[in-house]
């Protein structure tokens, strides 16, 4: 017994001794070779599962709107959210539609291998495909319903096809192009492994802690635990082929600390130990106005970077007055001062509602020319406009008839609450602004942040009534878009989804908007295209399903320049994104990076 | 009471904890008077404007100016866009396009100036050059252009009908109004806070909310302190074990965490500033019972209690006539003592997000809440949350100076 306890007490020593070995040569990590990251990973890693779901891994899987990021995993195409290009990454070239745009033809880079030193072929991406309908991880769930099967035409050949409708077209050929940049090719002879050693059991499959994962990327696993994740470089990364980068990228090390808040990543960040920061911060620019740190944005002014999605405030179309009454949604919403929402949430690192008037589309140009401004120039709002929506409210006979202050529909007081997740400061301020508003026009608004894990079980249940006014945003960029975040706003597929994170969390139902959406994808002629899209911002503007607060980037980009420089930036010509140097297009910044002291 | 009074008015930390404690009701009764609206009006856009006092540039430019020649306007306006920092940094960039600057007096503004002109390129990417230095140097540059704008600038106003600037007239820069003569100049002695209400204003409606908090939550815990406490250590036996034993229990839980699980539970609707108060009261008052209920037992056999109860006397009569009395100092200072904590309670748990409601009523723990929320210890921003925490101390330090004012005058063993 004794001498078990010893053992045993032996044993712990040696293990914890093991232990400060290891972390001490991480905490030695070369800060002249280690790119640090911020705003990224909370909590740790769960899995390095690539095909598996809940992994809580940022830094290696995770699909951005931004685009993939690609650091270990990667994808057929990188987009690059500021021209809408797709580029090859392992694809060779540019895919190819048939005439009917029922198939997509692809060709995998001779050069692309996985970290094993076999090749990346056909077979490996029609079997990613294949096993994520089987098991319905996010691949399966996302493109199941557009894309009928993925076939192997040699080792690097292959075709997509499109699933098709009753007519016989494909049901939307955009999905497939969000295919091509937003799904990490994962090996099929490690996916057969997988299905093996878990005997098939889906659910199974999908927890694997896929610790044995091959990968194709620049970087793989280094070092992970409740405190920091740490990528090494692959040094024999394939993509150091002629036909790809043509060398490996600048970092050794991508390191990045867990930090318990924004705040502290905010501090980690001013003490330059953090190069790129994917975090909000609030007044950005007096970090180097006034703190005179080397602190920089993509955007020296305002709004710093680039915006592409829209937080927007849903009405909950299962209260009955606010289903009913048209006049009710828009009054609130052309109430509502954005000018305050966009300097007080997002310091103005946002254009305005007169910069960028009010639609369905973000405000990169691209979305901005696909309608037509004069048509629904009338129809626009900037906010704050109280007299119109008292006289909008006083029209539609939603009167205060008993002289208490506030309103009353079909004699029956209007009391709504505006609702979003606690600690989302920005979020919490738009709201609060939105309460604001109803107090002027006699609408009793009144704020309610849950905790998270509340608010996200009640706003994704189709029948709750719970919350009247409630914020989520709709998608940002990616191939399919704007459809994919017009579908978001309007599509009734949505309706009455349980757990739907999909979209149309109003649950608001408009047939015409419905059967234009269907149409769309379809659509090639840009005159007829413009047309549906303007008849879509014509609904949206006059039903007002929901009203976005403020235009907002997808990522946050602002780098230490400390130890590295030569990050992207809007007026260096090379069109990379601000990404965080790993997303989509993004990951080129880090084949660039140069020491500022080398 | 007269002698009592004599005798607590003597005492000097009752009376400066009465006067801090006056002070603060005075500014609260009178600044609303100075400077009436709402408080939670959002006047500015934008989050933490700095204190100082704000003058309409639209009206100023209206306003009659009167022409003064002051010798160093111009070193004021030059020091502003040129700072000694600046000057060395100027001198980086010539040794990173390597211009001979020997022979520079870096203290001379014109010939550093020509320099400049002569070779600063905004699109120039030296080598080694971060981007954040590029973009300083070219903010830089653009000062300076504004520095050698001309001496005029002129105001011009869009022509309604051909769409025309039209010169209305010039600002030299030897103009300047007269303050007083300026229509719209707001002054904001505490600057705004993330919402850009009037920090100050704000301050003083949410000082008489908290106090208005500790105050309901004193009541109700000395309140309810007093009555178990008089209950059980008079009548003792098994009442006093029964109250006892719930006051035991709620002694062991932390109240403080009891205060959070009740918070959470009742839901953010429902917390009004009231409901928090309340919740704060039932939740304090456990000590009150303990202490009231040892002075009662000793009370309880004196000759004067016994003589009442001899003669028949009521219960109710004899707790309040013949033993509240005793313990009526012991009371009050206990009551202060619970305002004190009401208010610091409020302030913690507001803090932690389970306040009161967030558009009603400012209160101090709130106005802590949103400045650390939009991170004001962060960004330099102190205006938004230091003087909450000033009028914080400065509340529970009066009131407990207070309370050790009557201490000292009713504590005989701490009697002078």
């Amino acid at each position: 017994m004794k001498k078990l306890a010893a053992l045993l007490l032996a044993m712990i020593l040696a293990l914890s001794l093991g232990l400060t070995a290891q972390a001490e040569t991480v905490t030695e990590l070369p800060r002249n070779e280690t790119l640090y990251f911020a705003g990224q990973q909370w909590g740790t890693v769960n899995s390095w599962n690539v095909i598996g779901t809940n992994q809580n891994n940022a830094m290696a899987i995770a699909g951005g709107i931004a685009g993939y990021r690609t650091l270990m995993f990667e994808t057929l195409y990188m987009y690059n959210f500021m021209d809408g290009s797709l580029t090859g990454l392992l694809a060779d070239g540019d895919y190819a539609w048939n005439e009917d745009m029922t198939e997509l033809s692809v060709k995998i880079k001779d050069a692309a291998k996985w970290s094993d030193g076999t090749d990346v072929t056909a077979q490996d991406v029609a079997r990613t495909f294949e096993i994520g309908v089987e098991i319905g991880n996010g691949t399966g769930t996302s493109y199941g319903a557009y894309i009928a099967g993925i076939d192997a035409v040699d080792d690097k050949n292959l075709v997509i096809r499109a699933a098709l409708n009753d007519a016989g077209q494909p049901v939307n050929p955009l999905k497939l192009l969000d295919f091509l940049s937003g799904v990490p090719v994962a090996q099929a002879a490690w996916i057969d492994t997988v299905v093996e050693r878990n005997g098939g059991d889906a659910v199974a499959i999908l927890n694997d802690a896929g610790d044995d994962v091959v990968w194709s990327g620049p970087y793989t696993r280094y070092f992970a635990d409740d405190t920091k994740v740490v990528l090494i470089r692959d040094d024999n990364y394939w993509g150091q082929d002629a036909s790809m980068w043509g060398k490996l990228p600048v970092p050794k090390y991508i390191a990045h600390a867990i930090y318990a808040d924004n705040p502290a990543g905010e501090t980690a960040l001013k003490a330059g130990e953090v190069d790129v920061c994917q975090q909000f911060i609030g007044n950005v620019q007096n970090l180097w106005l006034q703190d005179g740190l080397p602190i920089s944005t993509y955007y020296e002014e305002a709004p710093y970077g680039v915006c592409l999605t829209m937080p927007t405030a849903w009405y909950n179309m299962n209260i009955p007055m606010l289903k009913e009454s048209a006049a009710l949604r828009k009054a609130i919403a052309i109430a509502v001062d954005y000018d305050s929402i966009i300097a007080n949430a997002m310091t103005n690192q946002s254009p305005s509602f007169n910069d960028a008037p009010r639609s369905l589309m973000n405000p990169t140009e691209g979305e901005q020319a696909l309608y037509d401004h004069e048509a629904v120039k009338d129809l626009q709002w900037a906010g704050n406009d109280i007299e119109g929506a008292i006289a909008l409210l006083d029209e539609a006979g939603i009167v205060d008839s008993d002289g208490d202050g506030w309103r009353e529909y079909n004699g029956e007081k209007i009391s709504l609450n505006a609702v979003c997740p606690n600690g989302w400061t920005d979020w919490q301020a738009s709201m609060e602004i939105v309460a604001a508003a109803g107090a002027k026009i006699g609408v009793e608004i009144t704020t309610l942040y849950p905790e998270y894990s509340i608010y996200q079980t009640v706003f994704t249940n189709p029948n709750q009534t719970e919350y009247a006014i409630f914020m989520w945003s709709p998608d940002g960029a990616g191939p399919s878009m704007p459809w994919g975040r017009i579908n978001q706003f309007f599509s009734s597929s949505f309706v009455g989804v349980e757990n739907n994170w999909s979209g149309n969390w109003g649950q608001y139902v408009n047939e015409r908007a419905d059967e234009l959406l269907s149409i769309i994808p379809m659509t090639t002629d840009a005159e007829e295209l413009k047309a549906m899209y303007t008849e879509l911002v014509e609904i949206y503007l006059t039903e007002v399903p929901s009203f976005s607060l403020m235009y907002r980037p997808s990522v946050f980009h602002a780098v230490n320049e400390s130890v590295w420089t030569n990050f992207p930036t809007g007026d260096d010509g090379r069109n990379i994104p601000p990404a965080d140097c790993t997303d989509g297009y993004g990951i080129a910044a880090l084949y660039e990076l140069e020491l500022v002291n080398p | 009471m007269k002698n009592i009074l004599r005798q607590v008015l003597h005492s000097s930390k009752f009376v400066a904890g009465f006067i801090i404690f006056g002070l603060i009701l005075l500014t609260m009764l009178i600044y609303p008077l100075i400077n009436p609206g709402n408080p939670l009006e959002m006047i500015g856009v934008g989050t933490f404007a700095r204190p100082g006092t704000y003058v309409s540039v639209y009206d100023s430019v209206t306003t009659d100016t009167r022409t003064f020649n002051l010798s160093d306007a111009e070193d004021k306006r030059l020091a502003k866009q040129l700072s000694d920092e600046d000057r060395v940094a100027m001198l980086e960039w010539f040794g990173a396009m390597d211009i001979d600057v020997s022979g520079l007096d870096v203290s001379d503004t014109d010939a550093l100036l020509d320099l400049w002109r002569a070779h600063y390129d905004p699109d120039a990417r030296p080598a080694g050059m971060t981007n954040a230095r590029r973009n300083y140097f070219r903010r830089l540059n653009n000062a300076l252009l504004e520095l050698e704008a001309s001496d005029v600038f002129v105001l011009a106003e869009t022509d309604d009908e051909t769409g025309e600037l039209v010169q209305k007239s010039q600002i030299s820069k030897t103009d300047y109004v007269n303050v007083n003569d300026v229509a719209n100049v707001k002054t904001l002695p505490l600057g705004t806070d993330n919402f850009g209400r009037d920090v100050l204003k704000e301050l003083v409606s949410a000082c008489g909310t908290s106090i208005l908090i500790g105050l309901i939550a004193g009541v109700i815990a000395t309140f309810l302190g007093l009555l178990l406490g008089l209950l059980a250590g008079y009548l003792g036996g098994l009442t006093d074990d029964l109250i006892m034993f719930v006051t035991n229990v709620f002694t062991v839980i932390p109240s403080f965490v009891l205060l959070i699980l009740i918070s959470y539970s009742i839901g953010q609707e429902q917390r009004g500033a009231t409901v928090v108060a309340m919740v704060i009261g039932l939740t304090s008052w456990t000590w009150t019972a303990r202490s009231v209920r040892s002075q009662v037992i000793s009370l309880r056999n004196r000759d004067h209690v016994n003589l009442s109860r001899l003669s028949g006397h009521s219960l109710p009569r004899i707790i309040l006539t013949d033993i509240l009395p005793y313990i009526a100092s012991y009371v009050v200072m206990a009551f202060i003592l619970q305002v004190s904590s009401g208010i610091l309670a409020e302030a913690q748990l507001s803090l932690l997000g389970l306040g009161p409601k967030t558009t009603e009523v400012p209160t101090l723990g709130l106005m802590m809440n949103w400045a650390m929320l939009y991170s004001a210890h962060l960004n330099g921003s102190w205006w938004a949350y230091f003087p909450v925490i000033l009028t914080i101390t400065l509340i529970s330090f009066s009131l407990n100076l207070m309370n050790t004012g009557l201490d000292q005058v009713f504590n005989p063993t701490l009697r002078d």
